[in-house]
């Protein structure tokens, strides 16, 4: 004899709307339902908020074919002319990257975000990081200085050796972000390999 | 299936990648249980405590339960400092760990490999030369663990030049114009494992490429495609869809040359 199927628990729409909302990284089926029901009891216009301003945000957000970064109505903060007076061109493996750098530093020059890093095992390569695009801006002439911002792992430094290799090529200076010991830290539980880098990477004063 | 736990296993990593929110699946090469694939759950968060452990090139002592054919990582610590690969010569790694992936089944040990892989890698941080050397010689010993050793067994005449003959598995007398032929003492500076020139590194290439490239089935290994292009120098004029035209060019010679295009990963040129 087959098996009935299990009928769902919910109503079609219910059903509907926890599977969407299991689209969300870190949730599942339980939460999903929580998510719902608190929705749909509690906060019925916070939900019609999140409702329109996804369909907003799918719109209007897009990818700046600059600096692929996130950008709205095509217009990018982060590829004003302003910024290119510095002549200094940030390199970062992610958006997250990006902002860290933005609010965290005060950086105010110039982006761009790769997207990944190169690790050819994995199938990512200069073509997924969109370096044909950072070549071209590098022989438009306005950047004076590429500042590599990578990851500090082993895909990060291979990524920054070849960005630099390609920098250097069309004859543009290149630097690296320093790697260290973090900000009110305690050299007792910094791990060795940071440490290798902090005292390689020591300066004189 | 049965369950299997191994504590502190000597092993190396040989790829990430992301799985998850913030796990990761591993393969690695192990002393006792040749390659493995795991998973390790967590160590991608924030506060994740083997975030700096887990990477390539450096010894590690995992610990994992499996029951079927991927186990989950428990423990891993560092063993050793992890070797100071910079620019290039982590492509030289990542090509030795590609080779392990494409050829060595999961499960199978292969402990004689394992010293010969880390003695390779310490080799790597070290001169041109040498380290190029150090990857002809893993590429010969790792062909020779699968059973596919070049025969370079027999007594060479000097004087004369040899090519493979693939019907009878040897190398046999070739005349002195045979653009697919090696010299004697280039065979006998491999089987010597004495690649201490660059005529004998070049024809060693030469050799152990097509050699490899019979086990891969003639697929392309992706680091020295990318090596190849970086020292091109192929960023000036990278094409629509982003191979520098240079590569493809250089693709396009080596299928004509050899149906075993593009196992190579050192480069005369660059030195």
């Amino acid at each position: 004899m087959a098996m009935p199927m299990p009928a769902s628990r919910y109503s079609p729409r219910l059903t509907q709307l926890i599977e969407a909302l299991r689209q969300l990284p870190g949730v599942g089926p339980k939460s999903a339902q929580r998510m719902a029901f608190h929705l749909l009891e509690r906060n019925r216009d916070g939900a019609r908020r999140i409702a329109e301003s996804l369909i907003g945000a799918l719109d209007g957000i897009q990818r700046c074919a600059t600096c692929r970064m996130y950008c709205e109505d095509g217009r990018c903060n982060y590829c004003t002319p302003a910024r290119a007076v510095s002549g200094q061109l940030c390199v970062v493996e992610g958006p997250a990257d990006l902002l860290a750098i933005e609010t965290g530093a005060g950086f105010r020059g110039r982006y761009f975000v790769l997207l990944g890093r190169l690790s050819p095992l994995d199938g990512f390569g200069p073509e997924e990081l969109g370096l044909s695009s950072l070549q071209q801006q590098l022989a438009e002439g306005w950047i004076t200085e590429v500042i590599i911002a990578t990851n500090p792992t082993i895909e990060g430094e291979a990524t920054a050796y070849y960005l630099a290799e390609m920098s250097k090529a069309a004859g543009v200076k290149v630097s690296r972000i320093a790697h260290g010991v973090p900000m009110g830290g305690e050299l007792e539980y910094v791990d060795g390999g940071t440490l290798t880098h902090a005292l390689s990477g020591r300066r004189l004063v | 299936m049965h369950r299997v736990r191994v504590d502190f296993e000597p092993a190396y990593l040989l790829s990430q990648r992301p799985y998850r929110e913030t796990s990761q699946l591993v393969e690695a090469f192990t002393l006792n249980h040749g390659r493995v694939g795991l998973v390790a759950r967590g160590v991608r968060g924030p506060k994740a405590r083997q975030r700096g452990v887990l990477r390539p090139f450096a010894p590690l002592l995992l610990s994992w339960i499996s029951v079927g054919d991927l186990g989950t990582l428990t423990g891993a610590e560092r063993s050793g400092m992890p070797l100071p690969l910079s620019g290039e010569r982590i492509f030289f790694g990542w090509y030795l760990n590609e080779l392990l992936l494409r050829l060595l089944q999961r499960h199978i040990p292969h402990e004689a490999l394992y010293a010969v892989y880390e003695n390779t890698l310490a080799q790597l941080p070290t001169h041109n030369e040498n380290a190029e050397a150090a990857l002809r010689i893993f590429e010969k010993r790792l062909l020779s663990e699968l059973g596919y050793a070049p025969p370079l067994v027999s007594e060479f005449d000097a004087t004369r030049r040899y090519r493979f003959d693939s019907e009878s598995d040897a190398f046999v007398p070739a005349h002195d114009d045979d653009p697919r032929a090696f010299a004697a003492h280039d065979l006998t500076a491999l089987r010597d494992e004495n690649l201490n020139s660059r005529e004998a590194l070049r024809a060693a290439r030469r050799l152990l490429r097509s050699a490899l490239a019979r086990q891969l089935n003639g697929r392309e290994l992706e680091t020295p495609k990318l090596l190849r292009a970086m020292r091109r120098g192929g960023f000036g004029e990278v094409g629509s869809n982003g191979i520098p035209p240079a590569t493809r060019f250089d693709a396009q010679i080596n299928e004509l040359a050899s149906p075993y295009a593009g196992s190579e990963i050192s480069d005369e040129s660059a030195s």
